[in-house]
């Protein structure tokens, strides 16, 4: 897992989240977890495909999920339903989208698949077991919110 | 009478937001596709002016479908509305027929221009 994978994300992600919600998020200390794991209350999953692939997957609690939604969606959300939860998944599938264009820059072409969401805490994701890279975010009047990015170069088929 | 557009979007967010900026502005939403592959088929069904067509779906990206509906209708209007914005996703639109590329998060605005512009022959 190169460090060099993860600015594209943050790029992507202070990109859309100025554009979308208007918040400049404040980046705290980077940190590695030996396998994908999430602690936070809704996470949001991408896949990642191409010339690097893996996962990213974007946390964050309840509380911050509503706000955001609330403001996607420009009515306050009253109970997180399906237009919330989808509102939530789009803001994964636009930063992964603006993360992409970010790491093609750097000679990477890469593709994204459709954002998965799992709510509730203390999740282990098994399927890839690359080291996870984790960039805190700070996002004013909203709450933390994390991006864990766990990526690989893609192996290429013995000559 | 309106125009019709035909929104393709795997998100629910994304097809309440784009119906709402259109059907707002004096245009009809005539269908609603959750993949590629019923946007291909409401497209023969209803015919629309213009079509919107996210890529990252499942079943059928965006950017097969554009093909398949251009090849069954050269004249097809139809314009890319995503998060990917890289050069070679723009690239392959283009070259294979849509008419613009709108890349996410967009301002309304900027949704408006495009298909103003695009209807008003």
């Amino acid at each position: 897992m190169k460090v060099e994978y993860v600015s594209p994300f943050l790029q992507g992600a202070l990109n859309v989240m100025q554009l979308l919600l208007n918040v400049s998020p404040e980046r705290g200390q980077l940190s590695a977890r030996p396998q994908m794991f999430t602690t936070q209350q809704v996470n949001i999953v991408c896949g990642i495909t191409g010339e690097i692939e893996g996962q990213v997957i974007y946390g964050m609690s309840i509380i911050a999920a509503d706000k955001i939604a609330s403001i996607m969606l420009g009515a306050p959300v009253v109970t997180f339903d399906q237009l919330a939860a989808s509102a939530i998944a789009e803001l994964g599938n636009m930063i992964s989208g603006n993360s992409m264009t970010a790491l093609s820059s750097t000679g990477y072409v890469c593709d994204i698949t459709p954002p998965t969401i799992i709510r509730g805490s203390n999740v282990k994701i098994s399927t890839v077991d690359i080291p996870a890279l984790v960039i805190p975010l700070k996002l004013k009047d909203i709450g933390d919110f994390e991006i864990n990015v766990s990526l690989q170069e893609r192996k290429r088929a013995a000559a | 009478m309106a125009k019709r557009i035909l929104i393709t979007d795997d998100a629910l967010f994304m097809r309440v937001t784009l119906k709402n900026i259109l059907s707002q502005n004096g245009f009809e939403v005539c269908g609603e596709a959750q993949n590629g592959v019923e946007s291909v088929k409401l497209y023969q069904e209803l015919k629309p002016d213009l079509v919107t067509m996210d890529i990252t779906m499942p079943e059928m990206d965006g950017i097969s479908a554009l093909k398949e509906i251009r090849s069954k209708d050269p004249n097809a209007i139809i314009i890319m509305c995503t998060a990917m914005g890289q050069k070679n996703m723009v690239v392959e639109a283009i070259q294979a027929g849509a008419k613009d590329f709108i890349v996410k998060p967009f301002q309304p605005e900027r949704v408006l221009e495009a298909v103003n512009k695009l209807l008003a022959a």
